[in-house]
């Protein structure tokens, strides 16, 4: 990694530069709550005065820049008695910029199935490689628990990190095209001072945590409370809405459904995201669902998150964002839940 | 000042000679692009269930598909859908694939219609395998249920191409009833030419049935098993199998030799959907076969 | 769709108003970019809204509107004898529609109401399922032109036509919405069946429960949220009796 420092106004002509020449995205606020507070996503930017790089939480994830909520897989072109298959995956560059470290995190997660899994997809990795990743580091809204799970510091998978300093954003400079583009912009290479502030900024954001979450025992308590009755007590909360998972950075779970277009001379096939406590999730032909329950889906859901999946290397793949908690109408959230599964196998004890 | 950022094609080649290697990025397109086939013949099975004959239509791509007993793919009807079947045709087989097709949901339902000469589309296969070369020299014990015969037919054929491999071969089917008997045209050759073992058992008997008459476990009142020689491949229901399963580990057939293969809804076959966890698991690439141990430790897998 | 040896046959359709306002029929002659393709699929025997010739000889009659007369009964039952395959199109049919909030009234009172010292017969709202075999639901006020669009070619290829089981929630938050519940809206999304591509809520305004329950809702708890949301009893009933498609969800006001 190499380290450089931006004075706030450099740093401004150089978003402004990658603005003008690319498609670009950052936090925006979309809405007013009707508690008065600002309401942020992440959408397209046309000045650099669009952006609101001090935002608290964007309500959905970055995911879906690189998994779409629907996503054209192929396309089947009829003929007389025959069929053609089309696949397209070229995605045009773009820029996002203001993503948080738990939120990069989550893409390198993603990174591990999609990329680095058995079956690479071309599809995310089209939208992976053709997208400039700037990061900011922040202080963490108040229900966060990314530093619980060690997701607080992000070390790869962006190609730019600012990390604020007031005046200046002390650099994480990780690709060359990073490292290009700011050689036509003035930086500096960070002084004693600089680096003084840095550690201190960390230490700030790292100490201003107000949320923990104990999750290093989870794998293992997840299977020894497999039939704990917390499952039954939070899946009676769950409206089955699937909220969760669409605004979960790293939930990737989806289906795959095929439409035939009103011509009859085509189909797509997409890919829709989807969530494991939507009701037919494990509904196979012929209706026989392999989780009938609330409790079972919900339950699935945690266990994918907290115990971790082969195909990701048993990692844990939440990264404490508690955005599942803020959109959930009944209030279930990973705080309450993971301390219930402690408290409630503390109990048979 | 502008900052143009260059793009990045993914360019894969759309079709390679050999079988795709998956450690190279470049090679990562056979994944989503599926082999056309052709199918070539028909036969109906039951009421409910059809064998079709497919025969990938490009030589090239047909030189280069091969598959294990045990593997699945995943099998598209352009427009109606894709949905996972286990190969029912020996793994020597150049020619064609045989898939075993139940008509349920919409997919199936729409290719039941296909007849000679329509196309469809395959990916894979998938999955891992029955390891046929460690059983070597061991008994094999197979018990089907229902539409469990299709998946143990790779392997069926596997043991009668590798005949004097194998010690004694032993076939238990059991159905719900005598009309959902599948491929009983073929039962006379694995007797009498592949020396198999083979008793069928029906739950609920017609007028015409003069077999036996029980579950399936009734069956192994008949046959003697040696369970340090023997191999087991279950495959069925999961209530089926885990009584056979049960009832296998209790004469002392080690875990780790008794095999079955799972059932679950797949929307990609790559481990990537998550349709076919089971706990912490992907039916589509840690299993469909998965050794009873495995299974076992599976959370919420019976 | 030769290659699977189907021959996709022309649909003989009529279309048929009850109780309503002609909106869902109308919302079938949208959608220009597709209108030529999809019409191409149907031969229209009997459509006010597309053409003005009358035939009998359908096989697929859809059924707009709520019943309210008894000259409508007749009228459906003549159709439904005719028809091989029975469509409720929209949630008047589907459910009795904004039509049914009639029957919490007296009908007396209504009819004064509404036609003052000029009476009509009238009877208590009844959705099409209550008066004849139904084969197949397309709820939504209006439908949605892409989900009958999808139902046709399914008909047309004969292949079996599924709904999301799921509530609108999924489709509203795959569109990257705000929360209307977060704007302060009483939103019926989390146990509205989806399939509409959440409209409303795009247009930040709440779902109102036209394409009747999804799969499994759980009405206990949405009580629960309503109620932590701050919203009165009456507020929810009155938003819940709209339209009538979500009978299972009671509110109680004592």
């Amino acid at each position: 990694m190499i380290y450089k420092v931006i004075g706030k106004d450099e740093f401004r002509k150089l978003i402004e530069g990658l603005i003008e020449s690319n498609e670009t995205f950052g936090p925006r606020q979309v809405d007013t709550g009707k508690d008065g507070q600002p309401i942020y996503q992440f959408r397209k930017v046309d000045s650099f005065d669009d952006l609101e790089l001090d935002y608290n939480y964007t309500a959905s994830s970055l995911k879906n820049f690189f998994l779409p909520f629907k996503e054209l897989l192929s396309r089947y072109a009829f003929t007389d008695d025959d069929w053609e298959q089309g696949i397209e995956y070229r995605v045009n560059p773009r820029v996002i910029v203001g993503a948080r470290a738990c939120d990069i995190n989550a893409l390198n997660k993603l990174d591990d199935i999609f990329i680095r899994g058995a079956f690479p997809s071309p599809y995310y990795m089209a939208r992976r490689n053709n997208t400039f990743l700037i990061g900011m580091d922040h202080m963490p809204p108040e229900d966060c628990f990314c530093e619980s799970l060690g997701e607080l510091t992000v070390r790869q998978g962006f190609n730019l990190f600012c990390t604020d300093l007031g005046d200046r954003y002390y650099l994480s400079i990780n690709s060359s095209k990073a490292f290009n583009f700011l050689k036509k912009v003035k930086t500096s290479n960070p002084t004693a001072e600089d680096d003084r502030k840095w550690i201190e900024r960390r230490q700030l954001i790292k100490s201003s945590f107000q949320t923990e979450v104990e999750t290093d025992e989870l794998p293992d308590l997840l299977d020894i409370e497999f039939s704990s009755p917390i499952w039954k007590k939070w899946g009676d909360k769950c409206l089955n809405c699937g909220v969760c998972a669409m605004v979960c950075p790293t939930c990737y779970c989806y289906g795959v459904e095929e439409t035939i277009d009103v011509s009859l001379k085509q189909a797509r096939k997409e890919r829709q995201q989807y969530s494991c406590t939507v009701v037919d999730f494990a509904e196979v032909a012929g209706g026989h669902n392999f989780r009938p329950l609330k409790e079972d889906r919900l339950k699935y859901r945690y266990y994918h998150h907290y115990h971790g999946f082969a195909e990701n290397a048993d990692q844990q793949i939440c990264v404490g964002c508690n955005r599942c908690g803020r959109a959930c109408l009944p209030g279930i959230n990973p705080k309450d839940v993971i301390n219930d599964l402690i408290l409630e196998s503390g109990d048979d004890v | 000042m502008t900052f143009k950022i260059p793009k990045q094609d993914i360019n894969f080649k759309p079709f390679m000679n050999r079988p795709p290697d998956y450690k190279l990025k470049h090679e990562i397109m056979r994944t989503d692009r599926v082999y056309k086939c052709e199918v070539i013949n028909i036969i109906e099975l039951t009421a409910e269930e059809k064998l079709f004959h497919l025969k990938i239509i490009d030589p090239a791509e047909r030189a280069i598909f091969h598959f294990r007993p045990g593997q699945f793919l995943m099998l598209e009807v352009p427009g109606f859908g894709e949905f996972p079947i286990s190969i029912s045709s020996s793994s020597n087989n150049q020619e064609y694939i045989a898939l075993c097709i139940r008509k349920v949901g919409r997919g199936t339902e729409i290719l039941h219609r296909a007849r000679m000469g329509s196309r469809v589309g395959i990916r894979g296969p998938f999955g891992t395998s029955f390891p046929m070369e460690e059983m070597v020299g061991h008994n094999i014990l197979l018990v089907a249920g229902g539409l469990g015969l299709a998946p143990l037919r790779a392997p069926l054929y596997w043991v009668n191409e590798h005949r004097d491999q194998y010690r004694d071969v032993s076939l238990l089917y059991g159905t719900k009833d005598p009309s959902s008997m599948l491929f009983t045209y073929q039962y006379e050759q694995w007797r009498t030419v592949n020396r198999i073992r083979l008793m069928t058992i029906v739950d609920r008997p017609d007028e015409n049935w003069t077999g036996r008459v029980g579950l399936i476990t009734e069956l192994f009142k008949e046959i003697e098993i040696d369970p340090l020689n023997t191999y087991a491949i279950v495959c069925g229901p999961p209530i089926m199998f885990k009584f056979v399963c049960n009832h296998l580990d209790s004469l002392g057939i080690p875990m780790n030799r008794m095999f079955v293969s799972l059932e679950r809804r797949m929307h990609c076959g790559m481990g990537k959907c998550c349709r076919c966890m089971v706990g912490s698991t992907f039916t589509c690439v840690d299993g469909p076969v998965f050794d009873y141990w495995s299974v076992m430790n599976l959370k919420e897998a019976i | 769709m030769k290659y699977l040896g189907i021959d996709p046959e022309k649909i003989k359709i009529g279309s048929f108003d009850f109780t309503c306002c002609e909106g869902c029929q109308l919302q079938l002659a949208n959608k220009e970019d597709t209108l030529v393709d999809f019409l191409n699929l149907l031969e229209v025997v009997n459509f006010r809204e597309i053409s003005s010739y009358r035939g009998e000889d359908y096989d697929i009659a859809l059924i707009e509107g709520a019943i309210s007369r008894q000259d409508e009964v007749e009228r459906l039952k003549r159709i439904r004898e005719q028809a091989k395959v029975l469509v409720a199109l929209g949630t008047c049919a589907c459910f009795g529609g904004v039509n049914q909030i009639k029957n919490k009234f007296e009908i007396e009172d209504v009819v004064r109401e509404v036609y003052g010292d000029d009476p009509v017969e009238t009877l208590p709202v009844r959705k099409i399922s209550d008066v004849v075999k139904v084969d197949l639901e397309i709820p939504g006020c209006p439908v949605s032109k892409e989900e009958v669009e999808k139902i046709v070619v399914d008909l047309v290829t004969g292949a079996e036509i599924n709904f999301p089981k799921y509530p609108v929630c999924v489709e509203c938050r795959r569109k990257v919405n705000t929360c209307v519940f977060d704007l302060g809206l009483l939103c019926l999304g989390p146990i509205t069946r989806a399939g509409c591509g959440a409209v409303c809520t795009s247009g930040k305004t709440a779902c109102i429960g036209c394409r009747g329950p999804a799969e499994e809702a759980n009405y206990e708890e949405f009580r629960q949220v309503l109620k932590e949301h701050g919203f009165t009893p009456r507020e929810a009933r009155e938003r819940i009796d709209f339209y009538g498609g979500l009978p299972e969800m009671v509110i109680d006001e004592s």
